[in-house]
């Protein structure tokens, strides 16, 4: 065992009630507003009687959709804790610029101590890469995966449910570390031998440690399910070469998380077994090697990044077709660059250290290898150019976020080709420069998922977003990166090193002030949303929509209704063509009614992964705070609610035909109320002729 | 206002690194200009409310696109290919050529060797042969080959003269190379480029860049400092330090063994603990900004030299 500096006792371990930093009027702010939320939340759903709908239909729900819904709201929450992170480092940065800047609240300059501060970009990290992306892209790909190729549901909707409530426990733990002890101080790429005990001390490291653990679980039980989905549950005549590209994203960065998400399990539980019984692995001392620790970190982290991105290249796959009014263009070519990048994937991670001293030969290489990446993603470029070219361009909010999006791959891929120069990479490794460049590229994410979230809101909730505030949040958001990003990359000409809690230099204040000013534009965008959602939902009624919300899409999910039923399809359709919706628009069946419908099997929900993920928590909490009585317990009941499950009965139930048909028939009386809004919308490219 | 350090290079490594910037944006511009053209006509040319526009539904595959497509970045990329594997040997201290080229007539000095070692959080530059050693303030001569062997007594850290020489990591238990020739004189910031810890935004150091008349008179001033580096003195030194005041130490009669054995140590096992001052608390950092007792042990000196 290793020696710990503070008070430890058998009952809780490392825990003291100094650890909650009353103090710190920093911390007590986020808690009192976080607090205000939580009674706020709680008020409303003892109000409306929201607790037996929130258990039935959510926490214990397997339905692919719900469990999608619900990634995307723990993904979105955590997408704002990292905002805030974000806004504060800049805040600091512009405050703490020069000798001369002012202290507040305890530090020397700006309004941050150095500790603080390190803490708040780890965090910034973590969330934004592994609990903020990663969250909302599993979102997607539970949402429309099973819609898209046709199925009922996922593979295996119990492990779903698992999956999910790992990530969310991973989640929650990033988020206790705000209120109960600190975060890790060492980055979210955990810079060893920085995050060893000589050097970080206190628990901040075992909390990032433990919730990427736990929460890459997640990750890699989400990954064996959607590949099997893929593979075995796709409809008949849905071949591969008819799969929608987003499924192929899906795939391709699933197999990346498959075979990723492991080795960073690894490496993280050889750097707890250093913090925990005093090995050496990536010690500097007693023949440990920390290089190991980077090696294996990256070989994990640069596929992590193609599994960020991938999702969203899918996603304005199946926009800008859309708005375009064509099919994707070379469809096949871009299967292909899809395939290609993934297995490039593996092949880069060396890049992330070229300045650690190896030789030109070594360097080449991976310099090369990176830049071969570079073609495949040209090629997708140019694929969405004469997508656009010769067809029908409408540009609503989704098409905007998308084609944006392409800009900004353009400026991630020739910063990224400067980076992969080893010449260069030694003049801007860890600088700001980096920084910039994947942040431009993080936004290719970003800017999808939001064209991602208003192009398929309809579908699952059966009305649109108001698009006069989508495009004010677009043109705040763009404004916003475009002003941040500028000034991020002149301060990467003056070498302005990341991850600094006090500018040295006061000549790079202007820029500072700058990226503040962007900042500000960010969060204009951001109350600019919070504004859409509340206009949308109480405008709902006037931006109802059909199963075909834009008039113009081309997969499988949009043949059915909106919001989609628990079923998914009444019957499930027979594929006959690449996008087979808009071919069957093409050929007037777009209305075509089954001849009967027949009983459904759907799997029963289940509180299991709950009670799971509640275990693992506490199991987490304990390991942090080394509680050693609560983790054994916690592992116990794990294991126990596993056994117990294994020996339990009917696992699924059945909608019968008669049940399925008053749905399908009560959806098409709704329909027919609201055809006249839809028509006036002009989204719908048919009308609607309900059978007697 | 910003100097953009990297657009004026005062050596031939950060010349060559300039250089491929330039080359490089150069060869990507001519894919990624016209790709943009195409996009931003694309929008235009084909929004919905031009009616004129021609519309072909059925299009979406086209042999000599995709041969364009592919072809395009492919001959751009084996161009950068070529050019990596030159500029990357062009900035290789390895490279024996490297040391000649760029500098003046001048150049053929005997090559000057600095030690460096990064602890938490300063910068010690030990000048072998010479006995003296300097924090937090590095002295070249211009005109001459500087040959950096660095190490780290804690965690691993970057050197970066953003106008003189790119980064290289500095590893505990591990020896990186390193070398630059500044052909101007005058004074340019020295950077800790990875983050190490609560010090590190306090880790710049100057790199003052003399003539070799001033570089001797330097070297004699250090040398009559009367504080010594040995081991202890050198652990004192290493002690978890934010240097937030800029403070630099001249020492003299430097140990010739010191640098091997900060390595052996460090692969030994040994450590320079961060004080839970530091991190127990949040917002406790003013009070533990700098370590009692170490500024009464090392004096501050002041340089004595001109520009």
């Amino acid at each position: 065992m290793v020696d710990l500096q503070g008070p430890w006792t058998p009952l809780l371990g490392r825990l003291t009630l100094q650890e909650i930093p009353f103090d710190s009027p920093i911390v007590f702010g986020a808690f009192a507003f976080a607090a205000t939320l939580a009674v706020i939340i709680i008020g409303l759903l003892t109000y409306y009687r929201g607790w037996g709908i929130l258990w039935r239909d959510w926490l214990t729900s397997v339905d692919h959709k719900r469990i999608g819904i619900m990634y995307l709201i723990v993904g979105g929450v955590l997408l704002f804790r990292g905002f805030i992170d974000a806004v504060m480092m800049r805040t600091q940065q512009v405050m703490a610029a020069g000798p001369a800047s002012p202290g507040y609240l305890g530090a020397e300059h700006g309004y941050l101590p150095p500790y603080h501060y390190d803490q708040v970009y780890g965090s910034h990290g973590t969330i934004m890469l592994i609990f903020a992306a990663t969250p909302i892209l599993a979102g997607f790909m539970n949402y429309l995966l099973p819609l898209q190729i046709g199925a009922r549901d996922m593979a295996f909707p119990y492990l779903n449910s698992v999956a999910l409530w790992m990530t969310a426990v991973g989640a929650g733990l990033v988020m206790l570390s705000l209120f109960v002890g600190d975060f890790s101080q060492a980055g979210w790429v955990g810079l060893t031998p920085l995050t060893e005990m000589s050097y970080s001390p206190d628990v901040g490291v075992d909390y990032w440690a433990w919730a990427l653990e736990i929460g890459s679980i997640g990750t890699t039980l989400g990954a064996v399910n959607i590949i099997a989905t893929i593979i075995k549950m796709r409809a008949p005549g849905m071949t591969w070469f008819r799969l929608p590209l987003f499924t192929w994203t899906a795939l391709t960065t699933n197999v990346i998380g498959l075979t990723a998400f492991p080795v960073l399990g690894v490496a993280l539980g050889l750097l707890l077994l250093d913090r925990y019984i005093g090995t050496h692995f990536f010690t500097t001392g007693f023949g440990g090697n920390f290089m190991l620790y980077t090696d294996l970190f990256w070989i994990w982290g640069h596929p992590e990044v193609y599994f960020i991105i991938l999702p969203a290249w899918g996603m304005m796959s199946e926009i800008i077709p859309t708005f375009s009014e064509k099919p994707l263009f070379g469809y096949t070519v871009m299967v292909a660059a899809t395939l290609s990048i993934g297995c490039i994937s593996w092949t880069v991670w060396l890049h992330h250290f070229f300045t650690m001293g190896a030789g030109p030969i070594v360097n080449v290489f991976y310099s090369i290898s990176t830049m071969l990446v570079s073609i495949p993603t040209g090629v997708k470029v140019f694929n969405w150019a004469f997508t656009m070219f010769r067809g029908r361009l409408t540009f609503t909010t989704p098409m905007l976020w998308a084609v944006s999006a392409i800009f900004m791959q353009l400026i991630g891929g020739l910063t990224g080709m400067m980076l992969a120069i080893p010449a260069i990479n030694y003049m801007t490794h860890n600088t700001v420069f980096v920084i910039a460049h994947f942040h431009c590229v993080a936004m290719v994410t970003i800017f999808a998922s939001v064209a991602g979230i208003t192009f398929w809101f309809p579908k699952a909730t059966g009305f649109k977003l108001d698009e006069a505030s989508g495009q004010l949040v677009f043109w705040l958001f763009m404004a916003g990166t475009f002003t941040v990003f500028t000034a991020m990359f002149g301060l990467g000409f003056d070498g302005m090193p990341r991850r600094l809690a006090y500018i040295p230099y006061a000549s790079w204040r202007p820029l500072m002030i700058v990226e503040e000013f962007g900042i500000l534009l960010y969060c204009g965008s951001i109350a600019a949303f919070i504004y859409q959602i509340v206009v949308s939902v109480r405008n709902r009624a006037h931006n109802l929509v059909d199963v075909d919300a834009w008039g113009t899409t081309r997969s499988l999910e949009w043949m059915t209704h909106s919001p989609v039923p628990a079923y998914n399809f009444a019957v499930i359709p027979h594929v006959n063509a690449r996008d087979e919706w808009a071919w069957r628009r093409d050929n007037g069946l777009a209305d075509m009614l089954p001849e009967h419908y027949e009983d459904i099997e759907v799997p029963l929900n289940t509180p299991v992964p709950m009670f799971l993920g509640i275990a693992t928590a506490g199991f987490g909490f304990a390991m942090v705070w080394r509680i050693w009585w609560l983790a054994a317990v916690s592992l116990a009941a794990v294991f126990i609610i596993i056994i117990i499950r294994s020996f339990g009965g009917t696992t699924g139930t059945v909608i019968p035909a008669d049940a399925v048909r008053r749905t399908e028939q009560a959806s098409r009386r709704k329909r027919r109320q609201n055809a006249d809004n839809v028509l006036g919308d002009g989204v719908m490219a048919f009308a609607v002729k309900p059978r007697a | 206002m910003s100097q953009f350090w990297l657009f004026h290079p005062r050596g031939p490594i950060a010349q060559a690194g300039f250089q491929s910037i330039l080359v490089d944006v150069a060869a990507m511009m001519i894919i990624i200009g016209p790709t943009t053209l195409l996009l931003l006509w694309c929008i235009w040319r084909y929004r919905r409310s031009t009616s004129t526009a021609p519309y072909t539904p059925g299009w979406s595959h086209s042999l000599p696109v995709e041969i364009v497509s592919w072809g395009f970045p492919l001959a751009i990329v084996g161009f950068l290919s070529y050019y990596t594997y030159i500029s990357t040997y062009a900035v290789d201290p390895f490279n024996p050529r490297l040391m000649a080229a760029g500098t003046s007539a001048d150049a053929d000095r005997a090559p000057i060797d600095v030690d460096v070692v990064s602890t938490d959080w300063q910068w010690l530059f030990i000048y072998p042969g010479r006995h003296i050693a300097a924090s937090n303030e590095l002295v070249v001569p211009v005109h001459t080959p500087v040959r950096f062997r660095l190490t780290s007594a804690t965690v691993p850290n970057d050197l970066f003269i953003p106008q003189l020489v790119g980064e290289i990591d500095i590893m505990p238990g591990m020896l990186t190379k390193q070398a630059l020739i500044a052909n101007r004189p005058g004074t340019y910031e020295g950077i800790a480029a990875d983050y190490s810890g609560p010090g590190f935004s306090w880790m710049q150091f100057k790199t003052h860049v003399v003539s070799r008349a001033d570089f001797d008179r330097w070297v004699g001033t250090v040398a009559q400092s009367p504080l010594h580096l040995d081991q202890a003195a050198f652990d004192s030194f290493a002690t978890p330090t934010i240097n937030s005041s800029g403070k630099r130490i001249y020492f003299s009669d430097v140990d010739e063994g010191l640098f091997g054995r900060v390595i052996q140590n460090v692969m030994a096992g040994k450590a320079y603990p961060t004080p839970s001052l530091y991190t127990e608390k949040k917002a406790s950092y003013q009070n533990g900004r700098r370590q009692p007792g170490s500024d009464a042990a090392l004096s501050h000196s002041e340089p004595g030299m001109s520009n």
